[in-house]
């Protein structure tokens, strides 16, 4: 994953990431670790809200959303107040389930205490006394490299009661996740921390007034909340002075697909497609052509190569009409089916619904049905309506959460830019990146439908495949 | 909710919508067309189904709009929404086409089709052709027990199942499985499901995922139904009804909305108990009169057969299952001096204690209980008991979490919103019973004691009551302080205490408080304590007085109660009165009363005491089988009367089919036997209202009493103490009266064409507001409809039709009515407490039962078979437990018994003759926390003698013992079904023969 990584200040979140053995607590600080909490718990967690809004940061989740707006929302109480709840909850969202995303695994797995004293900085500023970290069930190495961070925060008093002899008390805890897409959706990951169905809860009420069992609750992305020590120690000015562009602060970037070295790379906000692409992705592995990307995970559109300008930040990414999302970039080529990767991820869309409203529900797998076909060359051309309709259907403000809208935008804008490929999948009535099959049709009028040449085309030898 | 109208615009036209529903409800409350899944008027919006789309402008210069869903979006002022834009009406045709895509399209073979909720909206949608070309997702189904079929293919996602099972109803054996396409409601594995509101799923399901199984098993459509506006017979609740019937026999029982009481659930011994009208148990037949033609009994065979009787003095015994009218009529045909209600010595003390609290206290009603803010529930299983009204009990618990939410802007129709701010946080229940119930669950305390001690708490509650009057426990502390005085006092637990003290604190704090009680326990003391408590509190100014909820237990006990006075007789007195030489009785007349109570020597005593004894009734029992006239009464759903609810509403429930003669109505046979005994009626001399039953002379009867109508005019014209309210009802005017069957829809005119094609004669009945047939006014020009339909609108959904909004009350509501609780009775002295006997009573037997480690053992209530009227059903003797007994850990631990162990247990007391009575069950133990060693509960009975001062010894069962048990055990379960398997191969062979007859009324005159 990400090596080479220098001693570059403008790097603050993967400077000491780690993977083979992440830092001890000793070590840690030696680095300059739990100076970002020593300062926050030096002031009042109202002026540390202040120095979070100030920031600039924004969700690295993928929404984008300024995190000191969010946490604002949280009412704040005097003591003795009647209406204060007896508890709030801080939850660093570590669900990392975002098909070509890692980016927080690495922090995870590498450097799990500037999570923890992130977590004590942003729980300390919402008046949370309990912390989760609802964490992906597949990152087993995390949850252990987690657990004994937190231990060791426990034995040095940076968790427990009265840390550092401050009047605050906090209980962090790693809750791995059962498994579910939704639960990255933080209403539907407050529901399967309470035990229940992960599903997305109705809005309002917001988690910041009644989340987790009800209570004022925030739910933070794990990058977002490993920014927190490094603002708190080294100041807003330093921060926002990382990134060239209106956003403030470093992004971890990934790249995978048949690129010659996919991975991770934390840069300042804003480098553009290109960069990324070709200067740290190294390019398309030889033989290939790049056809497009998904720039930030797989609920994100389709960029081509007229994009690949574009500096990768939230608002110059949305101008094209897609999302920066998680800034981990899946690359399509020229030898793999554009149809056939709108497939893989509708059916992980459709498989990770999690069967709430109708249109996700029953609109994705019918998507898949539709694509299917496509695919196998028995697709018809009104087909392609139906699969404009369907994405029309899934859209946003008819769906009860983004799942469904984020399933809908790798395939409006594959119709989009690789309208022809669907076009001659459903003329010739096979997939030309499939060597195993061969065109059946030129035309659709011509042949209606032929099963007995299908069934003939599997038998013919297959030539090497594509790509290879 | 019809304050705080706003104007808001749908396609440009103005409407006035209230501004505290969603969007959705004001639509629909405006009779307007959106189709909707997922939302239900009882249980608010979730925005999950996405079917009620519409289109939101922000001005009126707004073409494009965005796409909202109605039910999850506030009516606000000036808005402006449109239904038939293009964009909202494709999106609500493409949401039926996606949840197409895996229905099963069996609405041939479903029985939900012609009232299917998902077809309506299909059609109202417009979706119409196929796109999808996939295959569909399967599941496997459940067995979920006789009552409700399930056939989860069909399922649309919509929740609104595990919404109304877990959400509504607590209940907690059927859940959500299972995610994206796949989702499966039903329980964990097979079995029958828990909750005794499970029928209800049948309705709430918009398709047929869930259905009526007992209606499937002799189905037939909703357009070939014969229905009329009817009233359960089976509790004190008075839910109204619908019931259908076809070719003689009754098929199903649905919900008929009420927004005073039922709304829109019933509980499942009201769907399913009216299983006791097609029963093999029913008396078809007259016994001991002769016939004399071939054909038909008559009225002049009636008369030869009680000629000799004609102004002979008989004893009545009425019943709280008859009608008023039946009872009214039989108390005047034998006298007030003769009329019993079948009650024991205890139970008429209990009845009198009762009728006071009635007149003293105006009950609310169930849509009232649920504006409670805090509940207590006193010494009645209401779950088992009145299970309706522990669903309103429920909703009123969750007023905690609407008031959190209110505060922050949510409002109370935004279902999952509101559950969760509430979390778990509930409105204080407190549940005071001897035996546990199933509202323990969401009780902030139970406790269990017995009945004396009950008492107890409700005497220490008072006596802190009046305390607070004088300012002295106005704190916390100055509240234990005195708390441990009175338990001192009164030799309390500490759970007692703690419990009164979280009482007393919740009283103060609740703004409408409710207290609920009930005569099942028997105790008059109890009653009579509660009296006393209510008074404590209307003395006092510091906490508000509750209301107060007496739940007597059937349908119209009530009624019966209303007709009691004085000289109203036990059935102690009965015996003694049967026996006193001195008074020629000619006999005994019994309406519907099957005496449950009384032990077989009683039974037997009376036998040889009455002269004669005939018995009316519409199922045989023990006295039946040894009267010497039986009279066939019809059941509820095969005649006219009134049934008097636990509040005092009086309500008629109609004919939905007329019964095979000789089966009527009883008071059509009291009315046969009123001709030939004779009336009595008040002697004209005097002008005492008190007195003139002793009077009374014998009369005979002038009026014709062909039809209710006729009867009641007769009740006013010669007796002033009939209740004139329900006069109302007969002076209608004369319109053209409404039709009990739907529009044509079916071939049903040809339903008789294998036995002749001519057209039969319509059934006619006189004075009916309701035809037997498909022609007249339709269902929804009356207050009271046989079944709702509307056009659009085939399933039960269509009640919003007809409702003035959204959970308002029906366009045509008549104004309850209500009958004045009489507290004659009381001014008999041999029902009146003494103060004094209150007192010292519990006191005594409670250090009894302390020195001699003895203890009291409690039924529990059930269902399906407290109620003896509903255990004729077979689908319920189908469900019938085995023994268990509920005891306290520690005598669990003496007797060296585990929890779940099969145990032989032997009770024993001396009975009043000084006789050792003792009685040995099989039956598995269950232990329970915190339960009093000397109260011990259970499913089974014990005979009459033994519930208080028993010895109980427990011992495991040998192995023959317990295989003997369970062999007689499942017999009686496989006898059950063979019953119901005999029963529905009758039904079936019937329908061959349809019944015709032209005219419904009585007998004859030969």
């Amino acid at each position: 994953m990400a090596e080479q990584i220098s001693n570059n200040s403008l790097k603050p979140l993967t400077q000491w990431v780690n993977l083979q053995q992440p830092l001890s607590l000793d070590d840690y600080c030696q680095a300059g670790g739990y100076q970002g909490a020593k300062i926050a718990l030096q002031h009042a967690p109202k002026e540390v809200l202040e120095i979070v809004k100030n920031s600039g940061l924004k969700g690295r989740g993928g929404a984008g959303f300024p995190t000191g707006m969010k946490w604002s929302f949280v009412p704040m109480f005097e003591d003795g107040d009647e209406d204060a709840p007896d508890n709030k909850y801080l939850v660093a969202n570590a669900d990392e389930m975002e098909p070509g995303t890692f980016k927080d695994r690495l922090l995870l797995e590498g450097l799990p205490h500037q999570l923890v004293e992130a977590m004590i900085i942003a729980a300390y500023t919402i008046g949370a006394n309990k912390s989760y970290i609802f964490l992906r069930g597949e990152y087993h190495l995390a949850a252990k490299r987690l657990q004994q961070a937190i231990d060791e925060a426990y034995q040095n008093n940076w968790l427990g009661e009265k840390i550092q002899g401050s009047a605050y008390s906090m209980d962090l805890y790693v809750h791995c996740s059962a498994g579910r897409y939704i639960c990255g959706e933080e209403t539907a990951l407050i529901n399967a921390l309470e035990g229940k169905r992960a599903i997305p809860r109705a809005k309002p009420p917001f988690p910041q007034v009644s989340g987790l069992f009800g209570k004022p609750t925030i739910v933070n992305n794990v990058e977002t909340l490993c920014n927190l020590p490094h603002i708190l120690k080294n100041g807003i000015a330093w921060f926002q002075a990382i990134a060239p562009n209106s956003d403030a602060g470093s992004k971890i970037y990934g790249a995978c697909g048949r690129i010659k070295n996919p991975g991770l790379w934390e840069l300042p906000m804003g480098p553009t497609l290109r960069e990324v692409l070709y200067d740290y992705a190294g390019g398309m592995q030889e033989g290939l052509q790049f056809r497009g990307l998904l720039p930030g995970g797989a609920s994100t559109d389709f960029l081509v190569a007229e994009h690949l300008d574009t500096p990768m930040d939230f608002d110059s990414i949305a101008k094209v009409g897609s999302r920066l999302g998680t800034g981990g970039l899946i690359v399509l080529d020229d030898k793999n089916c554009p149809v056939a990767m709108v497939l893989n991820l509708m059916r992980f869309f459709a498989q990770e619904s999690c069967g709430w409203c109708t249109p996700c529900r029953d609109g994705t797998p019918w998507a898949v049905e539709v694509l299917s076909r496509i695919e196998q060359g028995q697709g018809k051309i009104q087909d392609l309506d139906t699969l404009a309709k369907l994405c029309d259907f899934m859209w946003i403000g008819k769906t009860h959460c983004a799942l469904a809208p984020g399933a809908v935008e790798p395939l409006r804008s594959a119709l989009k830019y690789f309208h022809d490929d669907f076009l001659q999948h459903i003329e010739h009535g096979c997939c030309h990146y499939n060597p195993s099959m061969s065109a059946k049709r030129t035309k659709v009028a011509q042949s209606p439908a032929s099963n007995i040449q299908s069934s003939q085309a599997t038998l013919s030898p297959t030539s090497s495949k594509a790509g290879q | 909710m019809s304050e705080n109208k706003v104007t808001i615009f749908i396609d440009d036209v103005p409407y006035q919508l209230s501004s505290e529903d969603n969007l959705l409800a004001g639509v629909l409350s405006e009779k307007l067309n959106l189709p909707y899944f997922c939302w239900h008027p009882s249980m608010g919006s979730v925005g999950a189904c996405r079917q009620c789309a519409v289109t939101q402008f922000q001005d009126e210069d707004d073409q494009r709009g965005r796409i909202v869903m109605a039910c999850i979006t506030p009516v606000t002022d000036g808005m402006r929404i449109s239904i038939k834009h293009k964009e909202a009406s494709e999106f609500r045709e493409q949401v039926i086409a996606a949840m197409m895509t895996n229905h099963p399209h069996d609405c041939p073979v479903c029985a939900e089709g012609g009232e299917c909720h998902l077809q309506d909206m299909t059609v109202m949608t417009g979706h119409s052709v196929r796109d999808y070309q996939g295959t569909k997702r399967t599941f496997n189904n459940q067995y979920l027990g006789d009552l409700v079929g399930h056939e989860m293919n069909r399922c649309i996602t919509c929740y609104r199942c595990t919404r109304f099972y877990n959400d509504y109803a607590g209940g907690k054996d059927f859940g959500v499985y299972g995610s994206k396409n796949q989702v499966y409601f039903g329980r964990q594995s097979d079995g029958a499901l828990e909750s005794e509101f499970s029928g209800n799923l049948v309705e709430v399901c918009p398709t047929g995922v869930f259905t009526n199984k007992v209606f499937s098993s002799h189905y037939t459509r909703k357009w070939d139904l014969q229905s009329a506006p009817s009233v359960c017979s089976h509790c004190s609740v008075g839910c109204n009804l619908s019931i259908g019937e076809r070719y003689g026999s009754v098929r199903r029982v649905m919900n008929r909305y009420n927004g005073d009481i039922n709304g829109y659930f019933i509980c499942d011994r009201g769907r399913f108990g009216i299983g006791f009208v097609n029963g093999d148990q029913r008396i078809r037949q007259v016994r001991g009169i002769a016939q004399q033609s071939p054909v038909s009994l008559t009225k002049l065979d009636v008369a030869k057969a009680l000629s000799h009787f004609r102004k002979k003095n008989f004893i009545g015994i009425g019943s709280a299952r008859a009608s008023l009218e039946a009872n009214f009529y039989l108390k005047n045909i034998v006298g007030a001096e003769q009329f019993s209600p079948g009650y024991n010595d205890e139970e008429m003390k209990v009845a009198a204690q009762h009728a006071q609290l009635q007149a003293a206290n105006k009950a609310p009603s169930l849509a009232d209980i649920e504006n409670s803010d805090f509940i207590l529930i006193i010494a009645e299983d209401i779950s088992q008991t009145a299970p309706r009204m522990a669903l309103s009990v429920r909703q009123a618990l969750r007023n905690a979490a609407n008031d959190k939410a209110a505060k922050i802007g949510i409002p109370a129709w935004q279902d999952s919103a509101v559950r969760t701010i509430g979390g778990k946080l509930l409105s204080p229940l407190f549940s005071l019973q001897s035996t546990s119930t199933k509202l323990d669950d969401v009780s902030e305390q139970a406790l269990l004691l017995p009945i004396e001690q009950i008492s107890q708490c409700l005497v220490t509650l008072a006596k802190l009551l009046s305390l607070g009057q004088d300012k002295k426990v106005n704190n916390d502390k100055a509240l234990e302080l005195a708390l441990t005085d009175l338990a001192e006092q009164n030799q309390l637990s500490v759970r007692q205490q703690s419990f009164i003290s979280s009482v007393y604190r919740g009283l103060r704090k609740a703004n409408k408080p409710l207290f609920i009680s009930g005569t099942s326990a028997g105790s008059a003391d109890l009653l009579s304590n509660i009296a006393s408590l209510v008074s404590a509190f209307k003395q006092q100014s510091e906490i508000i007085a509750p209301e107060l909820i007496i739940v007597p237990p059937c349908s119209n006990s009530v009624g019966l109660l209303s007709i009691l006075d004085k000289h109203s007789l036990s059935i102690e007195q009965v015996l003694a009165q049967l026996n006193d030489s001195n008074k020629s009785y000619q006999g005994l007349i019994l309406l519907e009363q099957e005496l449950a109570k009384l032990s077989e020597e009683q039974i037997s005593q009376l036998r040889k005491s009455a002269q004669t004894l005939i018995v009316l009734d519409h199922s045989e029992h023990r006295l039946a089988t040894i009267a010497d006239i039986v009279l066939p009464v019809a059941a509820v759903s095969e005649g006219d009367g009134h049934y008097v609810n636990y509040q005092g509403r009086a309500q008629q429930f109609f004919q939905v089919h007329p019964p095979v003669l000789p089966v009527q109505e009883s008071w059509r046979w009291l009315d046969n036997i009123a001709d030939i005994v004779g009336i009595k009626m008040p002697s004209t001399t005097s002008t005492d209202g008190n007195n003139n039953a002793q009077h009374a002379q014998v009369v005979a009867k002038k009026h014709r009493c062909e039809s209710l109508t006729q009867l009641q005019q007769f009740f006013i014209d010669t007796y002033p103490q009939w209740p004139k309210l329900l006069t109302k009802n007969s002076e209608k005017t004369q319109q053209k009266a409404i039709a009990r069957m739907s529009h044509r829809a079916s071939g049903r005119t040809a339903q008789m064409a294998n036995i002749t094609v001519h057209e039969a004669k319509v059934t006619q009945k006189s004075d009916d507001d309701f035809t037997f047939s498909m022609e007249g006014k339709s269902a929804g020009q009356s207050s009271e409809m046989p079944f709702v339909w509307a056009p659009g609108w085939n399933s039960n959904q269509a009640i919003g039709q007809f409702q003035a909004e959204i959970n308002g009350q029906l366009l045509k509501q008549n104004a309850a009515v209500f009958i004045p609780a009489a507290i004659d009775i009381v001014n008999n002295p041999c029902w009146q407490l003494t103060e004094k006997n209150i007192d010292n009573t519990f006191k005594s037997s409670v250090t009894e039962n302390k020195t001699f480690n003895l203890l009291t053992y409690v039924q529990q209530k059930n269902v399906y078979f407290s109620d003896w009227q509903a255990a004729q059903t077979v689908e319920f003797q189908m469900l019938r437990a085995s023994n268990q007994i509920h005891i306290s850990a520690e005598t669990a631990k003496q007797a060296g018994v585990k929890k779940g162990q099969w145990c032989k247990v032997v009770f024993s007391a001396t009975n009043n003759k000084m006789q050792l009575v003792s009685q040995s069950i099989i039956s598995q133990v269950v232990t329970v926390n915190h339960l009093p060693s000397s109260l011990a509960f259970g499913n089974f009975s014990l005979c009459q003698s033994l519930s208080h001062e028993l010895e109980m010894t427990i011992a495991l069962a040998c192995d023959q013992e317990l295989t003997d048990y369970l062999a007689q055990f499942n017999d009686g379960l496989i006898a059950a079904k063979k019953s119901q398997e005999n029963i529905l191969k009758r039904l079936k062979t019937k329908d061959q023969t349809i019944p015709i007859r032209l005219c419904s009324g009585g007998l004859n005159d030969g």
